[in-house]
């Protein structure tokens, strides 16, 4: 058949808009690592003593830790040494107090990535959406910041937070991932530079979306941002992340963490659009997205639910994780995941059922295409204490050529006997008989395609809040562009 | 040294080399066989082991009795003209050409997935095993029953080659005397030429304190048939690690696996099927039922490799835990390297159905029996592909005599 060796062929040409260079001076650190690299690192930002500590702790212990090699992938290791952990636009102070403050270069940058950072344009009704946009090391920009703290809620640069709100971020800080979680997350706390800080006060429902952008830019440096949501009692609050690179040969490594506090009756709803620079068609160059997402269901009734489209990087290594502690928590994984030429994705999820009545579902679509391979792994586990805990799995993986994979690795362990779950996973190509049948109606054999893949990923997308859904749509689009030949 | 006893001693050396797996090797992570340790050197006797009746009676079928991992010829019953052999007589008395021939029977394949030390510790001191040559086109018209009696460690080694277009049928069972602390560690290879057919049961019934390590290694060339029933009801601690290669095209493997457990009974059961040619086809069903602090452990893995076009693979396992104690870990996983493949698999675990049981109390049915009857009916599914009734009825028995209530259920069922 001829049409998946011409989708194959259209992928490899598959274009990624997102690579070009932003021209401007930058305060970047000399490549290296090491304690004065973090106490520089902590200077630059104005720290408090506790915070240098911490780090430091947390980099004495990384340097006794080895890097992971039991997920499916195949990559040169990165050498610590070579990258620079700091790189700000000038003048880089933590976050400008006006957008007129902003250098335009980088308005003009966030702008042709399509992200509004002008609140006017937003005041024509179209969108409702705060965002906070990170540049390499620095956050440059936060929208919405006054509307936002009338309604209580704090989201600003977690730089900004640690002085103005240093009870929260101490008390919550490596609480959901501890310093010495895993190698990643370890180096992450040792150097960490930006990332967004929320806290929704108790019973408010968040009155827009929230929304991080990060951009990596500057050559040889490494993205090391840090996440923290504070979901209070009752309240609610919809997250969104997406993140793209400049197209370059060598390969840059972001290695973030996401840490995600549910108290109880409270509800996050965090979506991730990742679209990291995956290398060229020959496997040269992209980011290693190296990334420990978890959250913690702390509170009876609360939920959480993570959707992410994963399309962009090189090698991805990701697992949004759920730790159900609080009776009747729920906690949801929606993944739809595109490689493509040499990408390789090794993703999944956790989820730890501790509290009675848990419940989670876990929905993952892999896509592989051209010489991809890529992995679903997850973890299911209901615990001594865990009654009636729930789980429903189901990961199916499309192929499209035959020289790209696509594995399962579910583990799951149950030790209470009346947990329930049910897992599947599916494996195939596009029916021929499917394309035939389309064909027959009169589709072409592109839109046959497109159909059948927004067909077998509508479950994921349909979580997506609606600009994310169109942006991803967007994103698949490019993915199968002109299928038929 | 001669050929045979350098393949031995490679053996032995390799055995040194890997140790036994700990819970730090992936594929032992929830199997901790530290404890085995002790347990490993057989010592092979003639023990005064009276086993009239022992084992399935009124079996119709050629018998082979090995006891503490010795052949027991008085006791067996091979049929004529075709090669039954006995592993340890096949080594005392080969010379010259043979020899080599016969040391086949004890290399290790350092590649095949899924190697221990267990495995290599097998070749290098296996006191016996059944040697099974079926010519081409030959049919064995009754099934051949191994009976494993056993009171002391012991280690087996079997071997079973069918030829073209040749069918079997190999029963093995596992028993014990008494409830001696002790450990059998058996192998069984496989290898079926184009067309060929088996169907091999593997019955675990050893006493309460017996371990069990067991490897169950297949090679299947074109349009051949395997077909496996492993049951798991006796012993402490019993592993199985059952490696199935669709060497040739058009191969076919049905596994099936039913552990019914209770007390303190742990049972790991490693699967991997390599899909290596196109048009095969794999299916898989294990269910497990446990009870009391007993530990379920299902790892069922498939891999299709790159020229295995049209692979057809299926895998299913279900688990019900009767005890809020008990524990059960199951892994399906694929690894998948063709685009034109049809691969599923699905894991549940949970408790019966609340409709079902509702349904049988209404038909006055106590509460107790109509769980017992639909625990029953969920294992039962696994052991329907079994062709030998007589066979299937013992294990039934057996298996559910384990539960709670069968008292009941065997009023019940009218047996």
């Amino acid at each position: 058949m001829a049409t998946n060796e011409e989708i194959q062929k259209d992928l490899e040409k598959r274009e990624y808009d997102a690579g070009f260079i932003t021209d401007i001076e930058s305060d970047t650190l000399p490549p290296g690592l090491n304690e004065d690299t973090i106490r520089h690192i902590s200077a630059k930002k104005d720290e408090p003593q506790w915070l240098l500590d911490w780090r430091l702790e947390a980099y004495r212990h990384w340097l006794t830790m080895e890097e992971p090699t039991w997920a499916a992938v195949d990559y040169t290791p990165t050498d610590y040494q070579s990258i620079s952990y700091y790189s700000a636009p000038k003048p880089a102070d933590s976050g400008p107090d006006s957008l007129d403050e902003v250098d335009p270069k980088l308005l003009e940058t966030y702008e042709k990535l399509g992200i509004p950072l002008r609140e006017q344009e937003f005041l024509a009704g179209v969108k409702n959406i705060a965002v906070d946009a990170v540049f390499d090391s620095v956050s440059v920009a936060t929208t919405f910041k006054g509307k936002l703290k009338d309604a209580g809620v704090i989201f600003c640069p977690i730089s900004e937070a640690v002085h103005e709100y240093p009870e929260l971020v101490k008390q919550y800080l490596g609480t959901v991932v501890p310093q010495g979680d895993n190698f990643f997350a370890a180096l992450n706390s040792a150097v960490f530079t930006d990332g967004s800080f929320v806290y929704i006060p108790k019973g408010v429902r968040c009155p827009m979306e929230l929304s991080t952008y990060f951009r990596i830019n500057a050559l040889n440096t490494g993205q090391f941002e840090r996440t923290l949501i504070i979901a209070d009692e009752g309240s609610h609050v919809s997250y969104l992340e997406g993140c793209t690179a400049p197209m370059r040969d060598e390969n840059q490594l972001h290695a973030a963490v996401v840490e995600l506090v549910i108290l109880d009756d409270a509800e996050i709803k965090y979506a991730t659009v990742q679209n990291w620079y995956p290398g060229d068609e020959n496997g040269v160059g992209g980011i290693y997205n190296f990334v420990t997402k978890r959250a913690e269901c702390r509170g009876v009734r609360s939920k959480v639910s993570w959707t992410q489209v994963e399309t962009g990087s090189a090698i991805t290594w990701k697992y949004p994780s759920c730790v159900l502690i609080g009776d009747d928590s729920v906690g949801k994984f929606f993944s739809v995941a595109v490689t493509t030429n040499c990408q390789q994705a090794d993703t999944g999820t956790k989820m730890i059922h501790l509290g009675k009545n848990t419940k989670s579902t876990i929905i993952s679509k892999g896509i592989s295409a051209g010489k991809a391979q890529q992995s679903y792994r997850g973890l299911v586990r209901m615990g001594k204490n865990a009654e009636n805990a729930r789980n429903f799995t189901q990961c199916d993986s499309l192929l499209l050529g035959d020289k790209c994979g696509a594995h399962t690795f579910p583990y799951v362990e149950v030790k209470n006997a009346t947990a329930t779950l049910e897992h599947e996973a599916t494996t195939s190509k596009i029916g021929e008989d499917q394309l035939f049948y389309c064909q027959q109606r009169g589709l072409s054999e592109e839109d046959a395609v497109n159909m059948i893949v927004n067909g077998f990923c509508k479950d994921v997308f349909d979580e997506l809040p609606m600009e994310f859904a169109v942006e991803a749509n967007r994103l698949m689009e490019v993915s199968l562009e002109g299928s038929v030949g | 040294m001669s050929v045979l006893a350098q393949t031995r001693q490679d053996a032995l050396n390799l055995f040194e080399k890997l140790g036994l797996p700990t819970q730090r090797d992936e594929d032992w992570k929830y199997t901790d066989a530290s404890r085995l340790k002790d347990l490993l050197q057989p010592t092979p006797t003639d023990a005064n082991i009276h086993i009239k009746d022992m084992g399935i009676t009124g079996l119709d079928a050629y018998r082979m009795v090995f006891i503490n991992g010795l052949f027991a010829e008085a006791e067996s019953n091979l049929p004529e003209g075709v090669s039954i052999l006995s592993l340890a007589e096949l080594e005392k008395n080969s010379v010259g050409e043979d020899a080599e021939g016969i040391a086949k029977l004890f290399t290790v394949d350092t590649q095949a997935p899924l190697l221990n030390g267990f495995n290599a510790f097998n070749a290098a001191k296996a006191s016996d095993g059944a040697v099974i040559i079926l010519a081409d086109n030959a049919i064995l018209t009754k099934p051949l029953y191994i009976l494993h009696i056993s009171n002391q460690s012991n280690v087996v080694r079997h071997s079973f080659m069918i030829g073209k277009h040749a069918e079997a049928q190999v029963i093995e069972h596992f028993i014990s005397t008494d409830d001696t602390k002790a450990l059998s560690n058996t192998c069984s290879f496989v290898a079926l030429k184009a067309e060929a057919r088996l169907e091999h049961t593997r019955i675990q019934q050893e006493g309460s304190k017996q371990s069990h390590v067991a490897r169950v290694q297949v090679k299947q060339c074109k349009g051949s048939s395997y077909q496996f029933h492993g049951v798991e009801i006796g012993g402490i601690l019993s592993r199985t690690d059952l490696v199935v290669n669709l060497h040739g095209e058009g191969a076919s493997c049905d596994l099936n696996g039913l552990f019914v457990l209770g007390g303190r009974q742990h049972v790991d059961h490693h699967t991997r099927i390599d899909h290596k040619a196109p048009h095969c086809t794999s299916r898989e069903l294990y269910r497990t039922v446990l009870d009391g602090r007993s530990h379920g452990v299902f790892n069922g893995k498939v891999m299709v490799h790159e020229d295995a076009i049209k692979t057809d693979s299926n895998m299913s396992n279900g688990n019900i835990l009767l005890s809020k104690h008990a524990e059960i870990d199951t892994k399906p996983e694929l690894e998948i390297y063709n685009d034109d493949v049809k691969c599923a698999h699905g894991a549940t675990i949970g408790q019966l159905d609340d409709k079902q049981l509702f349904y049988l109390r209404s038909r006055g049915i106590s509460a107790e029996t109509a769980q017992e009857l639909l625990t029953f009916a969920f294992a039962d599914e696994v052991l329907v592909a079994m062709s030998n009734q007589t066979v299937r009825s013992y294990v039934e028995k057996a298996a559910f005599a384990k539960l709670p209530h069968s008292d009941d259920l065997e009023e019940m069922l009218g047996s």
